[in-house]
């Protein structure tokens, strides 16, 4: 019996879509949610502010979708390893601070040797970081090839730090 | 079919349409709250419950009356989400829009090419596939409005913001839809009633409008990834500045060469549709020859494809770099795979079928012996794109490697290797087209010997350009290696123009060698033009997807953003079987569109059933189907 080429067509297109269907089976699957919004408490230790700035680097601050920490090679963004050592040196007159919150509130204005501009304003939108988690990044920074130091209080020419919890001491910059 | 089935078909058929109507309805009233029934308060005793129960009813009313009105942000469609419903809806307006404005690029085209030679087959076939048009005009419109009411319904918040952007827009679409049809019909309908030039104008006024229409389209849709002309708080500015926004010219450049590669292979696959059902050896010679022209149109219109898509890739970077790396590097990097899988079967099909045609000339065995230095080349290619940066493996296998990339083959996964596969893809195409162009025809100039090898040396050069800046950008800083892609894209574009030209001129008025015989293509021939049609398709719908989604949970990039519950981006796996799905539903509808074509050819009721044998018991009179 011979297959009518209308069955035979139709046949040919189930196959060629399902078989297509089944190629995006076969590639890593993953889910992506919406950034989740962390509150920060006002009492954070530095410690804190360092694990919820390595979160917030991988998460809703995509810092980590441009950058790498601990490669070589022909990169695309600067690698972040041993930042903090380079932080302080890196623009006369700018403190490893203040250079880091310049880096991501007007990533323009000091561009890496042998880069392009292209790091969006971190703490305006589609990003969008606030302030105090802004301080948790440069935190987490401040562990690369540094020492952390910033609290909530801290402050920088963007921002004036937060004001002391009423138990806690001193600790602003 | 037996003519009393027939008849019983259509009361049947209407009677179900009237069942499901019925069970539609029933299902969705018995969907709303209603009241349950409770006896009139006057005969029953005020008992301390009922008493209760009205006091919290009337409460309850009070309540519904003093409440304010409250925007909608969301709401929710039935079993398969909103976003899901939107997104096919879109995904099949596009796919039919895509075709109606790509078959008069390419109708008006062959039509001109016939009044100039007046050669009547190119003014057929230029009918024939404008014939396709009307029904799917209709379904664009249809699915057109669909989309609209359920952007309104489903996306209420997002839509007033987009309405109120480009308010002024509104009207001049409505207008130029309007004037679509006019052209459209009169350029159908007209076809023949007019003095040539007249239609060719009617036609060309066509692609202008439908051109127009899709630019205005167009700047929504891209708004909505780059948006600009906005304040930070999202208030509109300028709107010529939301309207010409980074990714708004690469889209629509992208979208037309697109739309007639789409288009070109759609008729194609009709083409192919009525040649498996040709009777006659005139009908398989007209369609072999209609298919070759739909699958040149869209070969032709694919091959600068790849260059349109790094345009619009670096204005995504341009806009945003994260939105740039998250496309190629993050959540999409994969779905770039997928894409390579698509785009290597439709160059490995369009060869093959060139390849195919070569066997309609004979003698053609002087050419064919290059055949299988191309699919090498193809092949490679094609293994280079589809291998990934980064795989997935076991934490001791990554240990292993020293990272997520394999120590050889990773160095394949990254763009140098890929920009440069893609570029010596399109040439070996380029070959392969050429080669089949001169099967059966010898040049005859005096300087064919050295046109040849100029053409051998360019083609060489190129390829070795390409390959050259493909490693060269292993070895250089992000800045410098970004930048290559744009010589090595111009050597391939430079190459393939110089070659065509002197081609031109070469065969110019070659010996013919043996004539092409249409007609005489083995029926897988036509299956592969029907798969190249389906690839496309789904290619558009994939890469449809990747515009999209890539603004990940914001509605409009970083102004509006996705508070529904579809905020998240679904796996690779979820969009691709939305994907076939939805290309299997347009492949369905437009088979009804080929289907209706189709109708055209047949003769007359009458005159069909006096040809038939049996039909001496049929009256001729008029009152045609009833029996004497």
């Amino acid at each position: 019996m011979t297959v009518p080429h209308t069955v035979r067509i139709f046949a040919l297109v189930v196959a060629t879509t399902a078989f297509y269907g089944y190629v995006g089976q076969l590639v890593p699957q993953r889910e992506v949610q919406p950034p989740e919004e962390i509150v920060l408490s006002t009492d954070l230790t530095t410690a804190d502010m360092v694990k919820i700035g390595g979160e917030l680097m991988v998460g809703k601050g995509l810092c980590l979708t441009c950058h790498t920490i601990g490669k070589s090679g022909a990169l695309r963004f600067p690698d972040l390893e041993g930042i903090a050592a380079r932080a302080a040196s890196r623009v006369p007159g700018l403190s490893e601070i203040e250079y880091l919150a310049q880096s991501l509130y007007e990533p323009d204005t000091y561009i890496v040797p042998g880069f392009n501009p292209g790091m969006p304003v971190i703490n305006k939108p589609p990003i969008g970081l606030t302030d105090p988690e802004i301080l948790c990044v440069i935190a987490f920074l401040q562990t690369l090839g540094g020492t952390p130091t910033v609290t909530l209080q801290s402050s920088h020419r963007y921002y004036k730090g937060a004001a002391a919890p009423a138990a806690a001491g001193a600790g602003a910059k | 079919m037996n003519r009393k089935l027939l008849i019983l078909l259509g009361p049947v058929t209407g009677l179900v349409m009237f069942g499901a109507v019925v069970l539609i309805a029933t299902f969705l009233t018995n969907r709303e709250y209603q009241e349950p029934y409770r006896a009139p308060a006057a005969i029953v005793d005020a008992t301390p419950r009922a008493e209760g129960l009205a006091a919290e009813r009337a409460t309850a009313e009070a309540t519904a009356r003093a409440k304010p009105y409250v925007e909608v942000e969301y709401r929710a469609f039935p079993v398969v989400g909103s976003r899901v419903a939107i997104w096919a809806v879109a995904q099949l307006h596009l796919l039919f829009a895509a075709f109606v404005l790509a078959v008069p690029i390419f109708a008006v085209l062959i039509e001109a090419i016939g009044y100039k030679t007046g050669d009547r087959r190119y003014d057929r076939l230029a009918h024939e596939f404008t014939k396709l048009l009307s029904v799917s005009f209709s379904l664009t419109a249809t699915f057109g409005a669909a989309l609209t009411f359920m952007l309104i319904i489903l996306y209420p918040k997002f839509t007033n913001y987009i309405m109120s952007v480009f308010s002024p827009t509104f009207l001049p679409y409505v207008l130029l839809f309007f004037l679509e049809a006019f052209f459209l019909y009169t350029y159908y309908y007209g076809w023949g009633k007019f003095h040539p030039i007249v239609h060719l104008g009617l036609g060309i006024g066509l692609n202008i409008v439908g051109t127009a229409i899709m630019f205005i389209a167009n700047a929504w849709l891209t708004f909505m990834m780059s948006p600009n002309g906005i304040s930070d708080g999202g208030a509109l500015i300028s709107v010529w500045e939301a309207i010409y926004n980074f990714t708004w010219m690469p889209i629509n450049v992208h979208r037309v060469i697109a739309n007639v590669a789409f288009g070109g292979s759609v008729a194609a696959a009709y083409a192919a549709f009525k040649f498996l059902q040709a009777k006659t050896d005139e009908e398989r010679a007209h369609y072999d020859w209609m298919g070759y022209i739909g699958n040149f149109v869209a070969i032709i219109a694919f091959l600068p494809l790849p260059f349109a898509g790094y345009w619009l890739a670096k204005e995504i970077y341009a806009y945003s770099q994260t939105l740039g790396l998250q496309m190629m590097g993050g959540a999409f990097s994969w779905l770039f795979i997928i894409q390579a899988v698509l785009i290597g079967n439709l160059f490995l099909a369009a060869n093959y079928y060139l390849w195919l045609g070569m066997g309609r000339v004979e003698g053609a065995q002087r050419v064919q012996r290059f055949i299988k230095y191309l699919l090498i080349a193809i092949v490679v290619c094609f293994m280079v794109w589809a291998t990934p940066r980064s795989i997935i493996a076991t934490v001791s296998e990554i240990r292993a490697m020293g990272g997520s990339s394999h120590p050889i083959l990773g160095f394949l996964g990254v763009m140098s290797a890929k920009n440069t596969a893609v570029n010596i893809l399109i040439l070996t195409t380029f070959m392969s087209f050429l080669l089949y162009r001169r099967t059966g025809k010898t040049a005859t100039v005096a300087w064919a010997k050295a046109g040849h090898l100029a053409q051998l040396l360019i083609f060489a050069s190129a390829a070795i350009f390409v390959i050259f800046l493909g490693v060269y950008g292993y070895f250089v800083e992000a800045s410098v290696r970004i930048g290559l892609s744009v010589p090595q894209v111009s050597s391939v574009l430079i190459a393939m123009v110089a070659i065509t030209a002197i081609d031109v001129f070469l065969y110019r008025r070659p010996k013919t060698t043996a004539d092409v015989r249409w007609g005489r293509m083995p029926a897988i021939s036509q299956y592969v033009l029907i798969f190249i049609a389906v690839t496309f398709t789904w290619l558009m719908g994939l890469m449809g997807y990747v515009r999209s989604g890539l603004r990940q949970h914001w509605h409009v990039y970083g102004v509006i953003r996705d508070t529904s519950p579809d905020a998240f981006t679904p796996t690779l796996g979820f969009a691709t079987l939305v994907v076939s799905v939805t290309v299997l539903a347009f492949f369905l509808l437009i088979g009804f569109v080929f289907w209706l074509a189709s109708l055209h050819d047949l003769p007359d009721f009458e005159k069909r059933t006096v040809q038939l044998p049996h039909a001496p018991q049929l009256a001729v009179d008029g009152e045609a189907g009833r029996p004497s």
